[in-house]
């Protein structure tokens, strides 16, 4: 009974844990975000100061999933579909978080809407500021946006590597061993120390796949803001990927409330 | 067979409304300041790395496996501009050459023609893009120098486009030198050039398995590389004329004054002249997500493979037999634009060649003035300055990425006023 106890006290306290490092890791996006807003009215000029802050960015970023991989040594499968998240979040993730090649993707949607607006001529005097806060996206030039394909080939690659190691993992669940101490057991869910065992060693890996999809995520990311894009441009970058993970988290919400889920 | 382009007049360019007026007006400004901008972006990547650490190795070493096996003395592919006669070949995925002095005589050689080719929105790389300048020197031609451009989309698989890549300008090559007896009409010994070439293609395609061996011996399963193609748009440019071929959904256009001039028809399944043609040989076109034959393939002619010794029903169906127009080329031509359906799907002709056409106009020379943006400043390179037609290529690109386009997206701009 009391070891029962402790166990429950120290699952939720483990749930508090996860809780507390996405709620933190929100609040730092939220003053990121302030920060990267702030720097791209008044210092767009500033290079130097530009790039600073965009590595800042990514150290946050760096920190975060550093924070989360030691976590996931105790529990990696509540990053999979974690409780902190919405429902609606839940639903579009991939390894436990948004897929590398999102990042891409972003670039090419921001830069090209940015110059269709431009082209299409929509630009009269009234929406020049809805379109100046990621106007240099819409200018990234040929070794640019060559770079970026090399490097969108190469995440695409690495991605299904990741994918086709979880579709491996997913199905070897309805092989040995599980599989057959679930055929030979007495009754259905009957416990033993083989299966707490066996089960151990599916969530090492699936900690272990958690923190390689991290690695890509952020080595992607990086790659992009450092490697790639001017420092305006990925600060802009920066800006567009938090607004939207902020959204989609606050959108999730208010779709949960009104399914009456919170 | 259409052996005769008609200039299509562009309806906008009619209307000299005031309002008409002054959009196009803002749209050049705004074209000028775009391809400044993007001048002043211009810069060799750090992230490319000296080495080129990211060139991709398995579609060489798949190129070098047809060489080996079937042609001996294949000009290199994996460097871009050596050799006197400039000659490119731009794989998608392949940076531009690294060695200095290779990349000083690109940026002088290659000033009139831009090429652009991404994966974008498609997870699959199947496009390829062959860029030839100084081809051949044929008897032909009177000795003057042939150069060769050409767009591949591979479909089931990125094979047959990467094939095309590598041997189309090899056949045609070799068909242009040939010695022939005097014909009356030049244009039939053009035609039987590019048409033969086709062919060849397509027999190397058919012999050739997904996994890169020629012949059946290699014990792929044909049905898992059942019906892998491309389609191929090739342009040979020479001093007074453009001769296109076209099998396929690629697509050439000409921009002469402003205007868009198509060169090539694409091979639909419901164009009325396909379906009577795929019907006549014994096919069917099925409505499945637009017109296909037999439901399978939304194009009427491609480079098609079967698999080696796989099933070749649809082979009447589905020709490789290029459509071939010829073009005697003008002063006020402006530039040649060769795309895959990427850019097609969600661009006009009209639409593509006033954006290059203002690209590579209204801008004037390249903006070296301009050069003052924030990645100009780390990189000091200014003998690296993209040309117009490298913007033009790219803004094409970027411009069919913002339209959605689902597709890979390959480009290619040939300045006529320079070549």
């Amino acid at each position: 009974m009391d070891s029962q106890s402790t166990a429950t006290a120290t699952a939720t306290a483990m749930q508090d844990r996860f809780g507390c490092c996405f709620r933190n890791w929100m609040a730092q996006q939220h003053r990121d975000l302030d920060e990267l807003l702030r720097a791209v009215s008044t210092d767009s000029g500033d290079a130097e100061k530009l790039k600073c802050l965009a590595g800042k960015n990514i150290q946050h970023f760096r920190d975060y999933l550093e924070a989360r991989s030691q976590l996931a040594q105790h529990d990696a499968p509540s990053f999979f579909c974690p409780s902190w998240r919405t429902s609606f979040e839940n639903s579009f993730l991939w390894i436990g978080g948004c897929r590398p090649t999102m990042a891409i993707r972003l670039v090419y949607s921001i830069s090209g809407s940015d110059l269709e607006a431009r082209l299409a001529g929509g630009g009269t005097g009234g929406d020049d500021n809805s379109n100046s806060s990621s106007i240099n996206l819409g200018e990234v030039s040929a070794s640019q946006l060559r770079s970026i394909n090399e490097l969108h080939i190469k995440t695409v690659r690495m991605e299904e590597k990741l994918s086709s190691r979880m579709a491996s993992m997913q199905e070897e669940i309805a092989d040995d061993p599980l599989a057959l101490i679930a055929k030979w057991s007495g009754r259905a869910g009957e416990e033993s120390e083989s299966v707490e065992r066996v089960m151990k060693g599916h969530e090492l890996s699936l900690a272990r796949v958690l923190t390689e999809a991290d690695e890509l995520r952020l080595e992607t990311l990086r790659e992009l803001v450092e490697g790639i894009l001017t420092p305006l441009q990925a600060v802009e970058l920066l800006v567009e990927m938090t607004k939207l993970h902020l959204s989609i988290h606050e959108w999730g919400k208010r779709r949960d409330s009104v399914l009456g889920k919170v | 067979m259409i052996d005769l382009v008609c200039p299509r007049m562009l309806s906008e360019e009619d209307d000299g409304s005031p309002a008409k007026c002054r959009e196009r007006r803002r749209r050049r400004i705004d074209m000028r300041r775009l391809a400044a901008l993007s001048t002043a972006g211009w810069l060799p990547q750090s992230a490319l790395g000296p080495g080129g650490g990211r060139v991709e190795s398995p579609c060489v070493s798949e190129a070098k496996r047809i060489r080996t096996s079937d042609r001996s003395c294949l000009p290199s592919s994996s460097s871009a501009s050596s050799g006197d006669d400039a000659e490119a070949l731009v794989a998608p995925t392949q940076p531009q050459p690294q060695p200095q002095p290779a990349v000083v005589a690109e940026a002088t050689s290659v000033e009139w023609y831009g090429v652009m080719s991404v994966s974008g929105r498609s997870r699959e790389m199947e496009d390829a893009v062959s860029v030839r300048t100084g081809l051949c020197r044929p008897e032909l031609n009177q000795r003057r120098p042939v150069h060769f451009f050409a767009v591949f989309d591979g479909h089931g698989g990125h094979h047959v486009s990467r094939l095309c890549r590598e041997m189309m300008h090899v056949f045609l090559e070799e068909e242009l030198t040939r010695v022939r007896e005097q014909r009356a009409d030049e244009d039939d010994v053009w035609r039987e050039v590019m048409r033969t070439s086709f062919q060849r293609m397509d027999e190397l395609a058919m012999n050739t398995c997904a996994c890169g061996s020629v012949g059946s011996q290699c014990g792929c399963h044909p049905m898992e590389v059942a019906l892998g193609g491309s389609t191929a748009v090739a342009a040979l440019l020479t001093p007074d004329r453009i001769v296109v071929a076209n099998c396929g959904d690629s697509r050439a256009v000409l921009c002469r004054g402003g205007k868009a001039i198509p060169l090539s028809r694409d091979h639909k399944p419901d164009r009325p002249d396909e379906l009577a043609r795929i019907e006549a040989a014994g096919g069917r076109v099925i409505y499945v997500n637009g017109a296909r034959v037999e439901g399978i393939l939304a194009m009427s002619r491609a480079i098609e493979t079967f698999g080696g010794s796989g099933d070749k029903y649809l082979k009447p169906v589905i020709t490789s037999g290029p459509e071939i127009t010829f073009t005697a080329r003008q002063a006020e031509d402006d530039c040649l634009i060769l795309a895959s359906d990427g850019l097609w799907d969600v661009l006009s002709s009209e639409l593509a060649c006033e954006v290059a056409f203002e690209c590579l106009r209204e801008g004037g020379p390249p903006a070296m003035d301009l050069n003052s943006g924030p990645a100009a400043e780390d990189n000091g390179s200014h003998s690296l300055c993209p040309s117009r037609s490298v913007l033009a290529a790219s803004l094409l690109t970027r411009l069919a990425l913002g339209r959605k386009s689902w597709d890979n997206i390959s480009v290619i701009v040939v300045d006529l006023k320079k070549s």
